[in-house]
């Protein structure tokens, strides 16, 4: 998917003037190469570096695909990829956004949560709200959920009781194909005052 | 994505310094809801060299009020305008646009100076390039506008030329009808520009290198009725077909003063300036309401297929007067 940019190989290269220029340009690339953005994933810090490199952060990852493919994280799920569904909502600093509409590298410093840093990472016990999306099964297909559980864990986060409203308008930015809806809002009630 | 090269600004002049060194090969980024999009349809007619971040540049996130004013810098978040008690108590109709704005996340990410310079949501202009677009059209400075001759069911009924997309931002249409001011920085200095002027057919009223600062309101009567209605397809994450702001003060049963701003009709939040008058000084029923309604729409000249508009526009007017 994405585009490398393509080097020019030496033997192109005439003698003399444009090789100096192709030094600099290189010296130039190997400067920028230098910044490093550092993440709290799920409690765990990540130092990574930027540029363009298959082991590095291009400036156009998003937080998405940083979450799934570089740090393997694939609980968070990419659906319309355009900011329309839901599926890709994590937490940042607490707050729930759409790590498909978010660059990787502007999330320097920044504290997130995906759907893999809610349980008990000692024990492996789920968090009360997982465990009501469990004890109501609140999804069907399931693609939805990590999104909808990061959603709620938001929502949660900010008004521990909310009202059955409340948390039809705090989960309104989540989609459900399979109309699992009615169950979520189930779940999250029966969770809400429970969760923290 | 395809690749580009990421800066972040640390000061406004900064920012206005790198649009200026990049010359239109640069594009800012605020929340990112609107820009990412852009960039992976590639639909614009260039595709940016580099992108400036606007996020890192401090202290442009305030919501304040003083001396009568409220100012809200433009990095102040969606959300945060939606939680402020100053904003829900006397601007209660921005407050409730920006409410209404897509969902939660989305808030929580977009910006009040991105929600005015959001590109419009024309599908012709929008089509993206991995499905058979770029599209060529006005706006993109070759070509006739597509959606005269084509689907045009949620483009504009009044005001348009060259390119008839409306403008798809809710806060602007609160912002027109509280009298609020844009302020812009570039580099030939600072100046203000009112929210109605912003816009235009073909595109906003920033100049190159201009980027918005603040915003700000006049102080509103507080026994002034604010309202903010907007008619979507679907309820969360949608575009306005069609919205009305308002903002009306009675006195024992007369009006005294009134403002009405339609959204999603025209290029800009467009002011039913007429109507206004129309109603200033009456006694308001239900009567008075769709004769000013009906004032409101006057000027409208549909296209091929939203006529439909003209109705909703109508309904949410005398709606909004009635409240």
């Amino acid at each position: 998917m994405e585009k490398r940019k393509s080097v020019r190989p030496v033997a192109f290269l005439k003698k003399g003037e444009d090789t100096v220029v192709r030094t600099q340009k290189l010296t130039r690339k190997k400067a920028r190469a230098t910044e490093r953005i550092s993440l709290t994933v799920n409690g765990k810090i990540h130092e990574m570096e930027v540029g363009t490199a298959s082991h590095q952060i291009d400036p156009a990852h998003t937080l998405a695909h940083t979450l799934r493919e570089t740090l393997g994280l694939t609980g968070t799920k990419v659906s319309c990829d355009h900011g329309a569904c839901g599926s890709c909502t994590v937490l940042m600093d607490g707050k729930a956004v759409l790590s498909c509409m978010t660059l990787t590298i502007e999330c320097d410093g920044k504290r997130i949560t995906t759907i893999e840093g809610l349980s008990d990472p000692e024990t492996g016990e789920l968090d009360p709200l997982q465990q009501a999306f469990v004890d109501h099964t609140a999804f069907q297909c399931g693609f939805c959920t990590p999104g909808m559980i990061m959603s709620a864990k938001a929502l949660l986060g900010e008004n521990p009781s909310p009202t059955e409203e409340e948390v039809k308008e705090g989960l309104s930015g989540n989609f459900c194909r399979c109309i699992s809806n009615y169950h979520v809002v189930k779940a999250v009630l029966a969770a809400s005052g429970k969760g923290r | 994505m395809r690749s580009f090269t990421h800066i972040n600004a640390r000061t406004l002049d900064e920012a206005i310094e790198l649009l200026r060194k990049y010359r239109g090969r640069a594009v800012l980024n605020a929340g990112g809801t609107d820009l990412l999009s852009a960039l992976k349809g590639e639909y614009l007619s260039r595709y940016p060299e580099t992108v400036i971040n606007l996020k890192s540049i401090s202290g442009l996130d305030y919501v304040s009020e003083d001396g009568g004013l409220l100012r809200i810098g433009a990095l102040a978040k969606l959300s945060d305008i939606v939680r402020s008690p100053l904003v829900s108590s006397g601007y209660r109709v921005l407050a409730e646009a920006a409410r209404s704005v897509a969902s939660p996340q989305i808030r929580n990410a977009a910006t009040i100076g991105g929600n005015l310079c959001q590109d419009i949501r024309c599908w012709y202009y929008r089509y993206p390039r991995h499905i058979g677009g770029p599209v060529q059209c006005a706006r993109k400075g070759s070509g006739p506008c597509l959606a005269v001759r084509g689907d045009n069911r949620y483009h504009a009924i009044m005001n348009s030329r060259k390119c008839f997309a409306v403008c798809p931002s809710d806060t602007a249409v609160a912002l027109a009808v509280l009298d609020a001011q844009v302020h812009v920085s570039g580099p030939e200095g600072d100046r203000a520009i009112a929210v109605t002027d912003f816009f235009g057919p073909l595109a906003n009223a920033l100049r190159s290198n201009e980027i918005v600062r603040k915003i700000e309101v006049p102080k509103v009567s507080v026994s002034a009725v604010q309202t903010f209605l907007k008619f979507t397809v679907r309820e969360p994450i949608d575009f306005a077909v069609v919205s009305v702001a308002s903002v009306i003060t009675r006195e024992e049963g007369v009006c005294t003063d009134a403002r009405i701003a339609l959204g999603a009709v025209a290029p800009g939040p467009v002011r039913a300036s007429k109507a206004e008058e129309m109603l200033k000084g009456e006694r308001i029923d239900e009567e008075m309401a769709a004769q000013a309604a009906e004032q409101a729409l006057a000027g409208a000249r549909p296209l091929s297929k939203n006529a439909y508009k003209i109705e909703i526009a109508k309904t949410l007017v005398k709606r909004a007067i009635l409240r």
